[in-house]
């Protein structure tokens, strides 16, 4: 018998006793519910430690390494990689109350690099490029669907920020644009909703077609 | 003596004009090759390349024409550019263009390396003498102009920011409307109360640096004063061990603020699992056994936000939620009695505390807005009248 | 207790199990009905379709992890079998350290169809940490990020990767992802280099990149198993994509009669209990 087919068929059952939660709460989906808690933990203990704590901070330390080939930066030397991994220990110095405040200067370098990092591609892309988007014609000369669309479109951008403009009650004209807003978030909300709804139901589709490969590989080694 | 013909002595003349006068055709054409090459190019220059992503690999490279192209002897095919590292070192040919080219650009240069390039026409059969210039080096742009917009706006927001900030140290009286969410809150938790049963409060699933996690933390206080004053039991599950730190010295505050220092209990504030579908199997656990009758999850939530809010709709909780993740917004506003949606999460917390920075970033990106849908009706408007550059000026690409 | 409250108080394991024969009935019954293909899974095919044979790579990042295989494979298959089919090279890397093992899978196993040669046809660059490093980097120098493919040969000792420096010469990246991953493809790639981005992702994450596709950040977009489908159909070689879609029309059907039987029941039993409320006349 083929290893890949036993431990397909291990993952089947495994598959088997997590869905029959849906009947009743039972040990055999207790078992596989603890059993991928555990599994996961180590297995995602090992990826982060290879795949992050290893290039990150052992290997430009120790081996002048970063994912797995020579650092090419002109003059880098081993401690450089010492201090972000150092900032890395600090964080965790909040566990100790003594010396908690240590770990805000390694938070506050962390979350200043990132935001400083995000803050210009996040407002072009977030912002002005949505801005840009939202710039279109009411009226399309000779395309009436086009022109209905755009105009859609513009009436629903301006009721939903309406709707979250906090500084002035939604009363009058702000109040009627705030009620077409929440209109229009419903609607995407059902809309999103609709697709999670085909996101999980293809989930389970694939989950459904693994068995049945399983049951036919099952199927064929039985018929030779 | 005789003289000559005047028809002789009038070829003689012609014989002796014609190369002067640039007779055509009285002579043959010479074959290619065979002739003098063709003559350089002038003015040869070779500059840093400026683009919009110009990562400094790119030098533009001009010239004027040969005064061979175009017609005449030695008719110029092509030209040839060649680059070099160093003047005189023969170089490699980088590129040929067509006659009547008169620039090139090379792509792939080093950045911040010196580049001699020199050009010559080529005729087909033999090269003008090159023409060489340099040394030129590719720089990386300082500023990329075509993101001026990003930096204005950029600019605008955190001056607005900085502003309201400002002015709420200062004391300043900032309105915020009242977000209806949070009446919703404090009717769930007053419902409890009647009933005698415990109040949930699951501050999300993020970490302790998620914005969801500091607004939810901050409502948490307001809950926590609530069920102090009214002796109601306040259940806390945690997914992150660093979030139940914080919620036990924002809970244990809470409590004295209201003046029942004594009815804190720590048992209550809970860690339970880090991974997200233990943490909702054991979330639904209690909701099964403790019957709270007012369920909160407010805070950051991924995909089991829907277990929470189906199990608690099946022990007849009221609930209340509020999360920023777009993604699961569907799932509470169906399950659940009030939801905040996405800002409004931001807007309950900086309305609740009147802390100066939340206050303010709140009124910066509101009147962000207001400047974002300014800039769109202007766009709508003149795109109504053909004029599109105004919107234009805002693609950054 | 009237028909419409009995309906409203069902025990949903009897739910379930319609659910559970909708999914597994079209498998053995398969219906055949029809994909129809929507405009963003066609853009994305077109910007594919575009590409020269044998010359500058399709590259495609494989930046999702196994839980979500049922609808991301079939698109990296499916994008993959269209690559290969018109001689288009591929360079394909991770972002995802669990999407190692699923890149290489899919690579190979597709290669092996239609005879394509690593490091002639294909080069697969493996994984590197730190996404928004990796993606920043590539925009200056790829080979600085990756200098060596995922099986240690040198990028500059590939003839493929020859003159490949940057987003430059990159004529589409496609993302397949089930994180946000794909914010740091259009925010660190297409905003500041021009990189030309199209995506698959999953269906919950679709509808967030929709503004994208609308502003023409994104060049196309597979949303789900669905699209899968579409682009299954478009290349003509239906896999795990079209396989599913029976199953799933059956089931969105099921539950569109579900939702509609639930709030006539809802209301039906509110209106009857308001009416039963009223005094009699």
């Amino acid at each position: 018998m083929q290893v890949t087919l036993i431990w397909a068929t291990l993952a089947a059952i495994l598959t088997l006793a997590v869905y029959s939660f849906l009947y009743k709460d039972n040990p055999f989906y207790k078992f596989a519910e603890h059993l991928v808690v555990g599994v996961s933990a180590a297995y995602y203990l090992v990826i982060y430690y290879y795949n992050f704590i290893d290039p990150n901070v052992i290997s430009p330390i120790f081996k002048l390494e970063f994912g797995g080939a020579p650092i090419r930066i002109l003059g880098m030397q081993w401690w450089m990689a010492l201090i972000p991994g150092l900032l890395g220990l600090l964080l965790y110095a909040r566990f100790f109350p003594k010396i908690g405040w240590v770990s805000r200067w390694a938070l506050g370098i962390y979350v200043g690099g990132y935001s400083g990092l995000e803050i210009a591609p996040v407002m072009q892309a977030r912002v002005l490029d949505q801005i840009r988007g939202g710039s279109l014609p009411l009226v399309v000369p000779h395309d009436p669907s086009t022109s209905f669309t755009n105009i859609l479109l513009v009436v629903g951008l301006l009721g939903t920020l309406t709707y979250f403009f906090f500084s002035l009650k939604h009363k009058g004209v702000l109040g009627v644009l705030a009620r077409i807003g929440i209109v229009y978030i419903m609607v995407g909300f059902g809309a999103s909703f609709g697709y999670t709804v085909m996101s999980r139901i293809s989930l389970l589709i694939g989950r459904v077609d693994f068995l049945r490969q399983v049951a036919d590989s099952w199927i064929q080694w039985l018929a030779t | 003596m005789r003289t000559h013909s005047p028809l002789v002595g009038l070829a003689l003349i012609l014989a002796l004009c014609a190369p002067v006068f640039g007779a055509e055709g009285e002579t043959a054409p010479p074959a290619p090759g065979e002739n003098a090459p063709p003559d350089p190019v002038t003015l040869l220059s070779a500059r840093d390349y400026l683009d919009n992503n110009d990562n400094g690999d790119k030098i533009e490279v001009t010239w004027c024409l040969s005064a061979d192209d175009g017609g005449g002897a030695g008719d110029v095919l092509e030209y040839r550019i060649r680059r070099s590292s160093g003047p005189g070192v023969a170089g490699e040919v980088v590129g040929t263009v067509p006659a009547g080219t008169t620039s090139f650009l090379d792509e792939g240069v080093e950045p911040g390396e010196a580049y001699y390039y020199d050009v010559a026409a080529f005729d087909g059969g033999s090269e003008s003498a090159p023409a060489e210039t340099g040394p030129v080096t590719g720089r990386r742009n300082f500023f990329q102009t075509s993101r001026l917009p990003v930096l204005v706006l950029a600019a605008l927001f955190f001056a607005m920011v900085l502003t309201f900030t400002r002015l709420a140290q200062r004391g300043a009286n900032l309105f915020v409307r009242r977000i209806p969410g949070l009446t919703a809150v404090e009717e769930a938790v007053g419902r409890a109360t009647e009933m005698g049963r415990p109040v949930l409060y699951v501050p999300g699933i993020g970490e302790i640096d998620d914005i969801q996690t500091i607004a939810s933390l901050t409502i948490l206080s307001h809950v926590a004063k609530i069920t102090a004053e009214y002796e109601t039991p306040l259940i806390v599950p945690t997914a992150r061990s660093v979030v139940m730190s914080a919620a036990e010295e924002v809970v244990k505050e809470a409590y004295a603020e209201a003046g029942h220092p004594d009815n804190y209990s720590p048992d209550n504030i809970r860690y339970l699992s880090d991974a997200q579908f233990a943490f909702a199997g054991a979330v639904s656990g209690i909701m099964l056994r403790e019957r709270p009758a007012a369920n909160l999850y407010l805070g950051a939530f991924w995909a089991e936000s829907l277990l929470f809010a189906e199990t608690g709709f099946e022990t007849k909780a009221i609930q209340v939620a509020g999360t920023a993740n777009v993604s699961q917004l569907p799932f509470f506003v169906t399950a659940c009695d009030y939801t905040l949606i996405g800002e409004e999460l931001y807007a309950a917390s900086a309305y609740l505390s009147k802390e100066p920075k939340l206050l303010g970033s709140l009124k910066g990106s509101d009147w962000m807005k207001v400047v974002s849908i300014g800039i769109m009706v202007l766009g709508i408007v003149l795109s109504l009248f053909g004029v599109t550059g105004f919107a234009g000026w805002f693609f950054t690409q | 207790m009237g028909l419409l409250e009995k309906f409203l108080q069902i025990d949903r394991r009897w739910i379930f199990l319609a659910i559970a024969i909708a999914v597994v009935v079209p498998f053995f019954l398969p219906m055949g009905l029809p994909v129809v293909v929507t405009k963003p899974v066609r853009d994305l095919y077109n910007a594919v379709d575009a590409i020269p044979p044998n010359s500058e790579p399709l590259f495609i990042s494989v930046d999702y992890a196994p839980s979500t295989i049922p609808e991301l494979d079939p698109m990296t298959l499916a994008v993959l079998r269209h690559a290969f089919s018109k001689d288009i090279r591929v360079v394909a890397l991770t972002l995802d350290p669990a999407g190692y093992g699923l890149a290489e899978r899919a690579l190979e196993s597709v290669a092996r169809e239609y005879g394509k040669e690593r490091n002639k046809d294909y080069v697969y660059l493996g994984f590197q940490p730190g996404i928004a490093a990796v993606v920043l980097g590539m925009g200056t120098d790829i080979k600085g990020v990756f200098p060596e493919d995922a099986y240690g040969t040198p990028l500059s000792e590939i003839p493929m990767m020859d003159g490949i420096r940057n987003y430059d010469q990159i004529p589409l990246l496609i993302t397949m992802a089930s994180s946000g991953v794909i914010e740091a493809w259009v925010i660190y790639a297409h905003q500041p280099y021009g990189a030309r981005i199209g995506a698959g992702v999953t269906a919950v994450m679709a509808t967030d990149y929709y503004p994208f596709l609308d502003t023409g950040q994104l060049v196309g977009l597979l949303g789900g198993m669905r699209g899968a489908a579409e682009y299954e159909e478009l290349i003509k070689h239906p896999d795990a994509g079209v396989r599913g879609m029976d199953s799933q029309s059956v089931i969105h059907v099921l539950i569109i009669v579900l939702i509609v039987l639930g709030n006539i029941a809802y209301f039906g039993s509110k209106k009857r209990s308001q009416e039963a409320k009223e005094p009699a006349a």
